[in-house]
């Protein structure tokens, strides 16, 4: 009778230290990062440590920015709550690395979409968040609006960077004539150019409003509709990993969709009610497209009431509501003279 | 004690003419139209407002002007994918409209007839006003179609950005006459609104 007693004593031990190093094991090799997301019950974000309008953090550890929202309505999508995620601040030398190492579920920090980055760091780019692309600032004063009409101007440039390249390869192509003033960091380039030694500063479009909002009169100086190379700022995630990509990818379309159908954080309620076949299938009135991504059927609705939808986003952090006051430009819709173009949710 | 009901009296009457003053606020004429009111050129616009050379791709022919009213611009295409943009004021709400038209008509300093279904709506009107810079429609006006509408000029610039028209497309003096010498009769002018739910 003891004997019996204590071989089954010995088999559930058996049992439960068996099941203990299952679930170890599976917690190590599941890499489905919905998973240890919802498991975790936050997002993890990789963000820039300080960019404005794209992510900055206040002094009481407030983060705002285009990128940053971005990142709150992965977060609401899922959790129904933006604020059910974390900010982890990288260099731009670690963020792929890190995102490998998966410290982040997600990487949305001002990262150009190119071919040798998804294939070198085994990372995947789900969809363009912000066109953006190299241009150039100069004083109003010149009247010119056409980077064609820069023909033997002095432009101030950083050295070493795919900007100098694009510069030469740009006005190669276009017979202009120009003096390059070269310097290694992005400061003396500014300092230059306000000192009157260039006629023009180039460097990426995003950044000449940034730099602009920095000089003693931003109003003097413009910044020409000109975008000379190919700069798509993408969230990024890990390969290999299709139900968390598909996450990603489709929140940006929420976004962009929502604003083609004119849904806004203001009437994502009277939307519910539309029998308009677009927004019903959005807004979850009709299909199951949010149970399809592992997510509750008004997936869509949480990302646009706590977020907004691409529009708001755009105008409230880099736009016209914001102090950068960048024109949509390439960001604006497909329908409405930019290139922002999201596939049907249908 | 006196000093207290002169207080409340006081108090009182403050409220009164604090309660009339919003009365008249609410009858302020809804098209903020102001015949008479010359405009105040050095008036300075929003950055978003002000004319400026943007990127803009469209199918649309160079020289065609397309009116976003949700955004209140409008653009007058120049090929290359890039478009001249101008703030605008628009239609308030019930008074938005949208469609393809051409202008049929250009005129300097117009004279304003307000049509009868406006004197309807708003018998403080005149029924004519010469034309010169207290008039509504400001320096320059193009013709819609048709239609009872235009694109004009203003003598309010305040209200550039925003949706008080009675379904007219304003700009500021100085630049409704630059779009004026940019377009001829006959221009294919595309109004676009927002999607409805």
């Amino acid at each position: 009778m003891m004997r019996t007693f204590r071989g089954g004593l010995l088999i559930g031990l058996a049992v439960a230290v068996l099941v203990a190093i299952a679930a170890i094991v599976y917690e190590f090799y599941d890499t489905r990062t919905l998973k240890r997301t919802v498991r975790r019950g936050e997002v993890l974000c990789g963000v820039n440590a300080g960019l404005p309008g794209f992510s900055i953090p206040d002094d009481k550890g407030n983060w705002t920015g285009f990128d940053v929202d971005f990142c709150r309505a992965v977060a609401a999508a899922i959790f129904n709550d933006p604020k059910k995620i974390k900010f982890v601040p990288l260099d731009a030398s670690e963020r792929f690395t890190e995102l490998q190492k998966r410290k982040v579920d997600i990487l949305s920090r001002n990262s150009t979409w190119s071919m040798a980055r998804e294939t070198t760091y085994d990372l995947y780019f789900p969809a363009v968040a912000y066109y953006d692309g190299q241009g150039f600032m100069l004083p109003g004063s010149r009247k010119i609006d056409s980077a064609l009409d820069l023909n033997g101007s002095k432009v101030c440039v950083q050295s070493n960077t795919t900007t100098a390249l694009n510069l030469a390869d740009y006005f190669r192509a276009n017979n202009i004539k120009y003096e390059e003033i070269k310097l290694p960091k992005l400061d003396d380039v500014v300092k230059s150019y306000s000192e009157g030694k260039c006629d023009t500063l180039t460097a990426d479009v995003s950044q000449l409003y940034a730099l602009r909002l920095n000089m003693a009169k931003p109003g003097d100086h413009v910044i020409l509709p000109d975008v000379i190379s190919k700069e798509p700022l993408a969230p990024v995630v890990r390969q290999r990993d299709d139900d968390w990509m598909m996450i990603v990818k489709w929140t940006l379309y929420a976004m962009i969709n929502a604003e083609e159908l004119g849904i806004t954080s203001k009437n994502v309620d009277e939307a519910l009610k539309s029998k308009k076949p677009d927004v019903m299938r959005l807004v979850g009135t009709e299909g199951n497209y949010g149970e399809q991504l592992g997510l509750p059927r008004d997936w869509a609705v949480r990302i646009i009431r706590h977020v907004g939808n691409y529009g708001e986003i755009y105008d409230r952090n880099v736009g016209s509501e914001s102090k950068l006051q960048i024109p949509r430009g390439l960001n604006q819709l497909w329908s409405a003279g930019g290139i922002q173009y999201a596939p049907p949710i249908r | 004690m006196t000093t207290f009901r002169h207080l409340t009296w006081m108090l009182i009457a403050a409220f009164g003419l604090v309660f009339s003053s919003t009365q008249s606020h609410a009858q302020k004429r809804p098209d903020a139209d102001e015949p008479g009111l010359v405009a105040d050129d050095g008036y300075e616009l929003e950055p978003q407002f002000k004319k400026q050379v943007v990127y803009y791709r469209t199918t649309e022919a160079p020289g065609t002007i397309i009116v976003v009213t949700a955004e209140r611009h409008l653009y007058l295409v120049q090929g290359n994918g890039r478009a001249i943009r101008y703030g605008i004021g628009v239609g308030r709400e019930g008074f938005q409209w949208q469609g393809l038209v051409n202008i049929t008509r250009k005129a300097e300093w117009p004279d304003w007839t307000p049509p009868p279904e406006m004197i309807q709506r708003q018998p403080y009107l005149p029924r004519f006003m010469a034309g010169g810079p207290g008039n509504p429609l400001g320096a320059r006006a193009m013709y819609l179609g048709t239609t009872v509408y235009r694109i004009h000029g203003t003598n309010r610039p305040d209200t550039i950005g925003t949706a008080v028209s009675s379904g007219c497309f304003r700009l500021v003096n100085a630049d409704v006459s630059d779009l004026y010498e940019r377009v001829p009769v006959g221009t294919k002018v595309v109004i676009r609104q927002k999607p409805e739910l």
